[in-house]
């Protein structure tokens, strides 16, 4: 059987293992990334969210995201973001100089939250976006104009118009006016329509039928389908031919936001040397006393070792495949590390309850090393640091924080691997 | 408002709409009256199996008799509503040998082809089955859908000027003279009130027959047995399995298109709405399906739901599973002196067909209709044209095509048309049961549909391993354009996936979770449903 | 796993991000998508086999939605067996069978490689060609060389050594590229291994592509009656081709069942992770020249799927001089016979662009790539001079001459 080394094992690529993989190869380490696949970063909506409602006021979007979570930690210390308070600001800076390195610039609010539109016609508040998706005044706007395309099944400009009117605050005066364009295709998937856009060949198109329809103050909103890679690009490019701000908003999977943050912090990693398998899932660890000195890997085509020194754990939450349930109980799947499960239900009964379903919130407790730790706070594997959302205690689906609690503890481990390692 | 009927029938379950065909095509006017959708009671919450009667066998030979005849009246009539995949049954270590054999005897007896085959055999095609498995006997069961037959029903009696009306109840039966002159109406939906005149009452009411009784003061006793069932997310074997042994819970499975139901159990409740099926009641029926599929915990489970049977029981007390499958008509001018209202009750779904030829022969002979009952003739549903099928082929693909003509019939041309004409229509909006937008528009114009949960009913959308997590979106997007649902997004797509989450929390685990963790990403991180307005 | 759930059919979550991964579904509205041809249609095929969506022959088989999924679901192989069920129906076109069976090309081109190759870049032919086989016209075909690999193998066969492994070739190296062959063989001796080789049939991946699942099959019996000594006698096989590999230690045990597929998946390996084994061992050779050579690298899609990494970086990291940029641009769109169909060139062209323009932008005129067809269509599309690693590693010690 092969046997890999690295000084840094990194297992999961999503968004708090590309994070850790990062930071850690930043320090000069030998790093290597396995994954079984593409995590939720690829289904979420590319943006950041650090949190969204005030702690007091759930119907309030909270206007000062870092200081809530100041708050949060008062509240609630045992959620994920009271072990990474410290280098919180530190981590979106260097979150947003990779991206800007790379092309694709993420933004921010002024220390707010940003409020942007869904296609559904919702509102949602979140922290760092993507240039191509950072709606500034929607409120301001004399007109918002919705374009969808004939053909690309997973969006309805009329919906988002019916819902807009009643969830956004928009100006009494402000028109509203949902359009189909046609660029001449039976069935368009998000990522052939972005690839077609890419190219070039169905600007013309877009403008010519768009154009028409627009009238001085309009704001344009599209489908998150503006090109396959990062950046404003074209988003900009459509601003500057229609004369008026174009933004993407943010869509059901497959949905191109996500995915293009996904590949550009993967191309990062790769020109940084950072040695990628996507594919191979990590099945057991090997542990000697309270270290991990290796793990079996199973590839599509067999198995292999991968020996490290330190291992970050960003395998996620069920979806991911960190955690895995099976009738009788809950269990983290490679290291076997005990599970919190605080509520005695894994569910309950509103699908949609403002409390957020419990079994989002499970997960595996550690210090603010990232280390697992046991009920008596001792910790279970020296060289293993936890992160992201298979760290229990946060219910990202209602809090908006997914991606934020992500990036942070991701970032927080590749920061610590010297640390870690040296204990 | 007021109409006029010779006969009112109440309930759209199987027996209610059956009714409503013989009758019309007896020539006798009808209407049928239903609280819900169509099929909103036990006849969309049931296993789905057209019983061979092998079950019956030994018990109950009278029923088993029934089974068979009726079974093989409704493959001839209705075969685009029928798998006849044929069903197994077999004796596992440790069942009792003897029963094995008065249960094939019995078979004989009633008429019930059940021929011994080689386990060896049933092993290697149903890899999935135990190889505990002893002896192995093939029976004629099929898996029916109940849906298409109740459309069936209410499309071939329209066609002979029979008359539907959903999402209204019952409230009243108005009397005169000790004889029913009509019944009123509330609308579910509008909250109007609405009377019809009519000369008699049928009370198909299934589990609710004792409260439509009470309506006219009457006590008809039907014993309300809830059985809860597994869907699982594909087919898991070929054939439907029964165990060969006294019937019990969890003891068949049935493959049903792309899914497998197991189930099912049984409890005595106290109101025919009580459906919502419970995780501990999920947890027995697997320890007991484990017997027949020895990895059963590896078959991942879409969701859990369950229906309420019927058990009618001229008053004694007995409970669940031991009182009588057979059906009985209550004649209450005969019984209780009321002129113009008939109950029918108990029965199975298998044995519908006849519980209506029975019923309409009694309303017939009461309003001195001469016309005897045609339903066992007559086809339910005409056979999709191989012409029609193969042009849809090229609209839906091999599988959405075939789903989609057995599910439409006749107005399968129309659909197709559609999609042949718009492209856009032919895009596949619930990818997990191949349902196209060309026809989810043209169920949802139907002017008794009202809620994506009746377009689900009627076209599988949503019924499959997402449970509606992408198609419901899509289908908002698609029906914005009709008024009816472009009232409130917000409560029509929170009542359907509410309605999904109800099967699927007592089988929250494994992918079925992953599945879930997804679904709230999608409504709650990506598009803030929790709070929409 | 269960045995109606092989394939883990009950995992996938239908959140398309095999759709999203899709190089092909990417570039064209022909093709439905890896999701609805494979766990969608899946769940339909196991009441009736035929529920495949004709769009199934745009598959490249490329393998990039199997590696992105999230849930360990066998799409390509679901996607595999489906396209063959929907060939033994519906029949493949004579030119599917021409191009998949690269054997025969292989051999009627070495009759007379040169006429061949002289063919092949006249103008006229193509056009004949792509009008009576629809093969395009515009597409590279590979240069046959004089003499197969094996031929070249008897005349300089390595010294005798006590470490042995036999080599699967695979057919570009055989008829295509031999000096890729040797320059592996040259590079093993070196380190003191010696490289047995044996005549072995295509290892099936461009049947297997094209839904000629019944032909691989063969090939795969073939081969295994080759190898079973081998196995049995606890060699390694090394092989230079990702997807060789990958047909050895994967298909072979989940397509076609066969007995010792497991056995046989344990003990392939490919050449750079076996050298990556004697590093470890402190038994690689490291007696490199400087070579001042600035190369791009391009993962091949098999190799992902393989899943052992980039098995060659740790080697060429070693070698003073070398510099590697990873091109990270994703499927070159050649995908065997694929890019070579008149239908599919023009989208395999628009799959590979992203890739060629890595190559322009970064000003390279040298990569290197495992496998022997995204060789072919790198150079095609950008003109460099495209190599196997192990002919990096070979000149690094001073044993080739390839490089240029
Ligand atoms: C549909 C959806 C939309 C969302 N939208 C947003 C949004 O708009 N904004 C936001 O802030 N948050 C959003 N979130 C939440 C956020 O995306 C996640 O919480 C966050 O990305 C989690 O990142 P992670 O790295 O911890 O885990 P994941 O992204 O789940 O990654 C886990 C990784 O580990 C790998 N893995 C698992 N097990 C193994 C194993 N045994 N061996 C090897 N690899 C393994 C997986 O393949 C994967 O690569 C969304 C979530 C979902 C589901
Ligand atoms: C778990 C389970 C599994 C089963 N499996 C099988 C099987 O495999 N094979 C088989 O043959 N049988 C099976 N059965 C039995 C079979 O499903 C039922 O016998 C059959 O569906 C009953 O049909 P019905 O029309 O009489 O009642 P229902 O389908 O319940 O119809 C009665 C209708 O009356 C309506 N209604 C009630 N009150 C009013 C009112 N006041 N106004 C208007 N409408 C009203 C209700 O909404 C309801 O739709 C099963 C039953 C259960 C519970
Ligand atoms: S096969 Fe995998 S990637 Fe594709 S939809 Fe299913 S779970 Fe997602
Ligand atoms: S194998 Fe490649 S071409 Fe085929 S479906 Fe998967 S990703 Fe697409």
């Amino acid at each position: 059987m092969m046997n890999k080394k690295a000084d840094v094992l990194v297992i999961g690529a999503g968004l708090s293992g590309l994070m850790a993989a990062a930071k850690a190869v930043e320090q000069g380490k030998k790093v290597l990334l396995v994954a079984k696949g593409m995590g939720a970063l690829g289904l979420s909506s590319g943006c950041i969210d650090l949190w969204g409602y005030d702690i007091d006021q759930p119907d309030q979007v909270c206007s000062r995201p870092l200081q809530e979570i100041d708050k949060l930690i008062q509240v609630n210390p045992h959620h994920p973001y009271a072990r990474v308070r410290d280098v919180l600001e530190e981590s979106l800076d260097f979150f947003r100089k990779i991206c800007a390195e790379n092309g694709s610039p993420y933004l921010e609010n002024e220390g707010g939250n940003w409020l942007l539109p869904t296609a559904l016609g919702t509102m949602r508040p979140t922290y760092l976006v993507p240039a191509s998706m950072a709606v500034k005044s929607l409120e301001e706007a004399d007109k918002i104009l919705v374009v969808g395309f004939k053909g690309l099944k997973d969006f309805y400009p009329d919906v988002l118009v019916a819902n807009l009117q009643r969830n956004a605050e928009l100006k009494p005066s402000c028109k509203l006016e949902p359009v189909l364009v046609e660029v001449g295709s039976e069935e368009l998937k998000p990522a052939a329509l972005a690839h077609r856009l890419e190219r070039g060949e169905i600007i013309d198109k877009i403008v010519q039928q768009v154009k028409p329809l627009l009238s001085p103050g309009a704001v344009v909103l599209f489908p998150p389908v503006l090109g396959s890679s990062g950046g404003a690009g074209m988003a900009g490019r459509l601003a500057d031919e229609l004369g008026c701000p174009v933004y993407e908003v943010s869509n059901i999977p497959p949905a191109l936001p996500g995915d293009r943050l996904q590949k550009t912090l993967l191309h990062h990693l790769k020109t940084r040397g950072v040695e990628v398998i996507i594919g191979s899932t990590v099945t057991t660890a090997h542990l000697e006393g309270n270290r991990c000195v290796k793990v079996t890997v199973r590839c599509l085509s067999g198995t292999m070792t991968i020996s490290a020194r330190v291992f970050v754990l960003a395998t996620g939450s069920f979806l991911g495949g960190g955690l895995e349930a099976d009738i009788e109980g809950i269990k983290e799947s490679i290291f076997n590390l005990p599970v919190q499960i605080g509520a005695e239900e894994w569910s309950v009964q509103e699908f949609l309850d403002l409390k957020g379903q419990p079994f989002n919130k499970f997960g595996i407790a550690v210090n603010d090393h990232l280390q697992p730790v046991d009920e008596s706070g001792q910790v279970l594997v020296k060289n293993l640091m936890v992160t992201g959302a298979n760290l229990a205690g946060c219910n990202y689906p209602i809090e908006k924080c997914g991606n934020g609690v992500a990036l942070a503890t991701g970032y927080k481990a590749g920061k610590l691997v010297e640390v870690v390692h040296g204990e | 408002m007021t109409d006029k009927a010779q006969v009112v029938i109440i309930g759209g379950g199987a027996t209610g709409t059956g009714i409503l065909r013989d009758l019309a095509l007896r020539g006798i006017s009808a209407v049928l009256v239903e609280q819900g959708d169509l099929a909103h009671g036990t006849s969309s919450r049931f296993h789905g199996l057209l019983h061979s009667g092998g079950r019956y066998a030994v018990k109950d030979k009278e029923a088993a008799r029934e089974c068979i005849e009726e079974n093989l009246i409704l493959c001839r009539i209705a075969p685009s509503c029928i798998e006849p995949i044929g069903g197994l049954f077999v004796e596992m270590q440790g069942d009792d040998p003897e029963y094995t054999e008065k249960w094939v005897s019995a078979c004989a007896e009633a008429g019930i082809n059940a021929e011994e085959t080689d386990v060896q055999e049933v092993l290697k095609s149903n890899p999935a089955l135990s190889s505990n498995i002893t002896r192995a006997f093939k029976v004629p069961d099929c898996a029916v859908d109940g849906f298409r037959i109740l459309w069936g029903n209410v499309n071939s009696a329209r066609k002979h000027g029979a008359k539907v009306i959903t999402y209204s109840k019952v409230t009243k039966i108005h009397q005169e003279n000790g004889s029913v002159t009509g019944v009123e109406l509330l609308n579910k939906l509008t909250g109007e009130k609405k009377t019809i005149e009519c000369e008699m009452v049928v009370n198909a009411a299934g589990a609710w027959a004792g409260e439509v009784a009470a309506m006219v003061g009457l006590e008809v006793n039907v014993i309300k047995d809830k059985g809860t069932l597994l869907a699982f997310n594909h087919r898991m074997m070929n054939k439907i399995v029964n165990r060969l042994r006294p019937p019990g819970d969890g003891d068949i499975f049935v493959p049903h298109g792309t899914i497998t139901i197991l189930g099912t159990t049984s409890q005595t409740v106290d109101s025919a709405d009580a459906n919502k099926p419970e995780r501990q009641e999920v947890l027995d029926l697997l320890k007991i399906g484990k017997e027949m599929v020895p990895e059963i915990e590896n078959f991942r489970l879409v969701r859990a739901f369950a229906g309420v049977r019927p058990l009618y029981q001229p008053g004694s007390s007995a409970t669940g599973r031991s009182v009588s499958r057979g059906f009985a008509l209550l004649d209450h001018q005969q019984m209780d002196g009321l002129n113009g209202f008939v109950s029918i009750v108990g029965g199975k779904f298998t044995t519908f067909r006849l519980m209506a030829e029975r019923t309409a022969d009694l309303v017939a002979e009461k309003l001195a209709v001469d016309a005897p009952c045609r339903t066992a003739q007559e086809p339910l549903t005409d056979p999709v044209p191989e012409e029609l099928l193969k042009r849809g082929k090229k609209v839906f693909g091999i599988p959405g095509a075939k789903k989609a003509a057995e599910r439409l019939g006749d107005d399968f041309a129309r659909v197709i048309e559609e999609a042949e004409q718009n492209a856009e229509k032919r895009q596949v909006f619930c990818e997990c049961e191949m349902v196209s937008r060309a026809e989810i528009d043209f169920v949802a114009r139907d002017e008794d549909c009202h809620t994506l949960g009746d377009i689900r009913r009627k076209t599988r959308m949503g019924m499959g391993t997402c449970q509606g997590t992408f198609c419901g979106y899509r289908t908002l997007g698609a029906l914005n354009k009709y008024e009816k649902f472009a009232r409130s997004h917000r409560e029509y797509l929170s009542v359907f996936l509410q309605k999904r989450w109800k099967g699927i929390r007592p089988v929250l685990w494994g992918q079925q979770l992953r599945e879930a963790q997804l679904a709230l990403g999608i409504y709650c991180s990506l598009f803030g449903m929790e709070r929409m307005k | 796993m269960n045995k109606t759930n092989e394939l883990a059919l009950d995992n996938c979550i239908k959140c398309s991000i095999c759709v999203t991964h899709c190089p092909v579904a990417k570039v064209t509205d022909k093709f439905a998508g890896p999701k609805q041809n494979g766990p969608d249609l899946e769940r339909f095929r196991l009441e009736e086999p035929l529920a495949v969506h004709p769009s199934i022959e745009y598959c490249s088989n490329c393998k990039n939605c199997e590696v992105a999924c999230p849930s360990g679901v066998s799409i390509s192989t679901m996607n595999c067996r489906a396209k063959g069920e929907y060939v033994a129906k519906n029949g493949a076109p004579l030119r599917d069978r021409l191009l998949a069976n690269v054997e025969l090309m292989g051999d009627f081109a070495r009759l007379m490689p040169g006429l061949v190759n002289w063919g092949g870049k006249v103008k006229l032919f193509r056009e004949l060609a792509e009008r009576i086989f629809n093969i395009s016209a515009d597409m590279t075909l590979p240069q046959y060389a004089s003499k197969t690999f094996y031929e070249l193998y008897r005349e300089n066969k390595p010294p005798v050594s006590a470490k042995k492994v036999v080599y699967f070739p695979g057919c570009y190296v055989t008829y295509n590229t031999p000096e890729v062959g040797l320059a592996l063989v040259k590079v093993m001796a070196h380190n003191g291994v010696e490289v047995l080789v044996e005549e072995f049939n295509c290892c099936g991946v461009p049947l297997i592509a094209n839904g000629l699942l019944a032909d691989a099959k063969n090939n795969a019996r073939n081969n295994m009656r080759k190898l079973e000594k081998y196995i049995d006698a606890g060699y390694q096989i090394v092989t230079s081709c990702p997807s060789c590999n990958l047909a050895l230690r994967r298909e072979y045990g989940e397509l076609f069942d066969m007995e010792k597929a497991h056995r046989l998946a344990e003990q392939v390996i490919d050449v750079f992770e076996y050298l990556q084994v004697l590093a470890e061992n402190g038994e690689l050779k490291t007696d490199f020249k400087h070579l001042s050579l600035t190369v791009g690298y391009h993962q091949p899609c098999h190799l992902k799927a393989v899943g052992c990494g980039v098995p060659s970086k740790g080697i060429l990291d070693l070698v003073p001089g070398v510099e590697v940029n990873d091109l990270d641009a994703g499927c070159c769109g050649l995908s065997g016979s694929y890019g070579f169909k008149k239908e599919k060139y023009a989208i395999s062209q628009e799959i590979g662009r992203q890739l060629f323009q890595a190559v322009k932008k970064k000003g390279l005129n040298r990569v290197i790539t495992e496998c022997g067809m995204c060789q072919l269509q790198i150079h095609h599309g950008t003109g460099a001079e495209v190599y196997h690693p192990i002919q990096v590693l070979a000149e690094a010690y001073g044993l080739g001459s390839d490089i240029k």
